[in-house]
């Protein structure tokens, strides 16, 4: 009953906000090339669920990000643990990974369709540096917060390195990494949306923008929507509650 | 091999570690030099044609063509300004409507879950229909950023003002302090370490959506001349604005959100202490 009311909280003031654009597009009579009207987009939505359209785009979106982010994971955190290990290398190296997460995304666009060509590669590079040198930057951070007495202690109870890797090192920089995938898929969402827009011919980025040629409104602002439902699902469902589950770990690992 | 080691750490580490023990800054320039000669040593073997992967070379004599043509420090300040102006604004809308609905019951429950959606939707996806509406020209870039901007200021100082303990705002109103009283004392400095955080992520991603937007919008600026040379297969002139962007950063990293995040933390220690 507590979370129905919490649900119907929320989703309220969202209501009222869609009602409010009903009553403005209707009051003032906006031309409909300017901003639509919520039966327009409403009639875009089915349209583009019934012919398959909005599946195809979702889908070439989702298998890009999915494809980059898996591949910068198992690069990145092996190599981000074997930086992080040495003091002296990860301060050496801590400058070097904050230039290139500075960049990461959007700045390799030009390079990336230039190297990839346009499409598919292109596309996947873009989100694999994205996610790639903020995941390696947080993961070696979070290796060297390790408290050092912690791995000596492993170290003299007589640890193997890997288990040394899988019940210190790992454990400890996980909360690190985990915010590091979360900022690093932020960076990478807004990324794939530009380079959509710039360097391909199927997905969100690409709908929105051949929309915007046809001047067909209430297509632009249901792909924005899309948009906004796809990176609030995977933000709320899958990385906060990653973050909330690692740091209690991290509590424990703490306590004990 | 121990002799190796040796003469690694007597040549090359310690005075390594001695220079940057007593001159701290070289410290964030110094292991950039193995990165400039890995990268100078495969331009040069040739691995890759030489118009696709140009070496240190190259890139700097561009940067001074570019300069003597007065096109980078141009298009260096279009992008500067732009970023600047819409920080500002971000800012002056952000922290006012962050007070609001972090004070105000009725503000919060009726603006936080839009406030979460719209930030949702991101910077860029707003690109194609404000082309529609402004056009392609300054206001759609500086909206694009403003907006950017705006959201991780507004939700990390609704979270700032949150966290300070009630209690706090209790004793200052025991005190006597007028509503207006207790934002400046108790409100704005108790949620000023927040609100920095938030103005760095909200930076962080302004100056993404600014590339983004100067690369689709192009008219000027480090984004335009980075795809204008993608057009021209130029890679020299992308890797420069690569490195002219990277640059920048650390400097506004350096010489304005450091010095800001150190002074509020300071003053965050003060407000505890008391």
């Amino acid at each position: 009953m507590r979370k129905l009311s919490a649900a119907v909280r929320f989703t309220l003031p969202l209501l009222t906000l869609v009602v409010l654009w009903m009553l403005v597009v209707y009051a003032f009579d906006v031309n409909p090339r300017v901003f639509p009207g919520v039966a327009a987009v409403g009639h875009a939505a089915t349209e583009a669920m019934l012919d398959g359209t909005l599946a195809a785009h979702v889908a070439a979106s989702i298998w890009r990000v999915l494809v980059g982010t898996v591949l910068a994971l198992f690069v990145a955190i092996p190599m981000g643990v074997l930086m992080g290990v040495s003091p002296a290398v990860s301060s050496f190296l801590s400058p070097i990974l904050r230039f290139f997460s500075v960049l990461a995304g959007i700045a390799w666009i030009p390079i990336a369709t230039l190297w990839f060509g346009y499409g598919f590669g292109a596309i996947v590079f873009v989100i694999f540096n994205a996610v790639f040198f903020v995941v390696t930057y947080n993961t070696l951070l979070g290796v060297a917060s390790i408290p050092m007495s912690l791995r000596h202690a492993a170290a003299s109870l007589g640890a193997s390195p890997w288990r040394m890797l899988t019940e210190v090192l790992l454990p400890g920089a996980l909360p690190n990494i985990v915010t590091g995938v979360r900022t690093g898929l932020g960076f990478a969402w807004r990324g794939l949306i530009a380079a959509e827009m710039i360097a391909t011919n199927v997905g969100l980025g690409y709908m929105l923008f051949v929309a915007r040629d046809f001047y067909r409104t209430e297509v632009i602002v249901f792909g924005m929507i899309v948009i906004g439902m796809i990176w609030l699902l995977i933000d709320r469902l899958l990385l906060a509650p990653l973050e909330r589950a690692t740091i209690h770990r991290w509590g424990m690992v703490r306590a004990a | 091999m121990n002799g190796l080691a040796y003469l690694w750490v007597r040549w090359i580490w310690s005075p390594y570690m001695r220079a940057t023990a007593r001159w701290p800054s070289t410290r964030s320039v110094v292991p950039f030099l193995p990165l400039i000669a890995v990268w100078w040593g495969v331009a040069q073997a040739e691995l890759f044609p030489r118009t696709f992967f140009p070496g240190p070379a190259e890139v700097v004599s561009s940067f001074f063509t570019l300069v003597y043509k007065g096109i980078l420090p141009e298009y260096l300040a279009d992008s500067v300004t732009r970023l600047a102006v819409g920080a500002a604004a971000g800012i002056a809308i952000g922290i006012p409507l962050g007070l609001l609905v972090g004070l105000n019951r009725r503000a919060h429950d009726a603006l936080w879950p839009v406030l979460l959606f719209f930030q949702a939707i991101g910077d860029i996806a707003w690109l194609p229909i404000l082309l529609i509406w402004f056009g392609f020209g300054l206001t759609t870039m500086t909206l694009i950023i403003v907006y950017t901007v705006l959201f991780p200021i507004v939700l990390n100082t609704v979270l700032g003002v949150r966290a300070i303990p009630l209690d706090m705002h209790r004793a200052a109103k025991s005190l006597g302090a007028s509503p207006l009283a207790i934002i400046r004392e108790v409100v704005l400095p108790g949620a000023l370490p927040n609100i920095v955080t938030g103005l760095r992520n909200g930076l962080g991603y302004g100056w993404r959506a600014l590339i983004a937007a100067e690369i689709i919008v192009g008219t000027s600026g480090i984004g335009f001349l980075m795809f204008d040379a993608r057009r021209a297969g130029s890679v020299v002139e992308i890797m420069l604005g690569m490195i002219v962007l990277g640059v920048l950063w650390f400097i506004v990293d350096a010489w304005v959100l450091a010095p800001i995040e150190r002074a509020t933390g300071q003053r965050w220690g003060m407000v505890q202490r008391q």
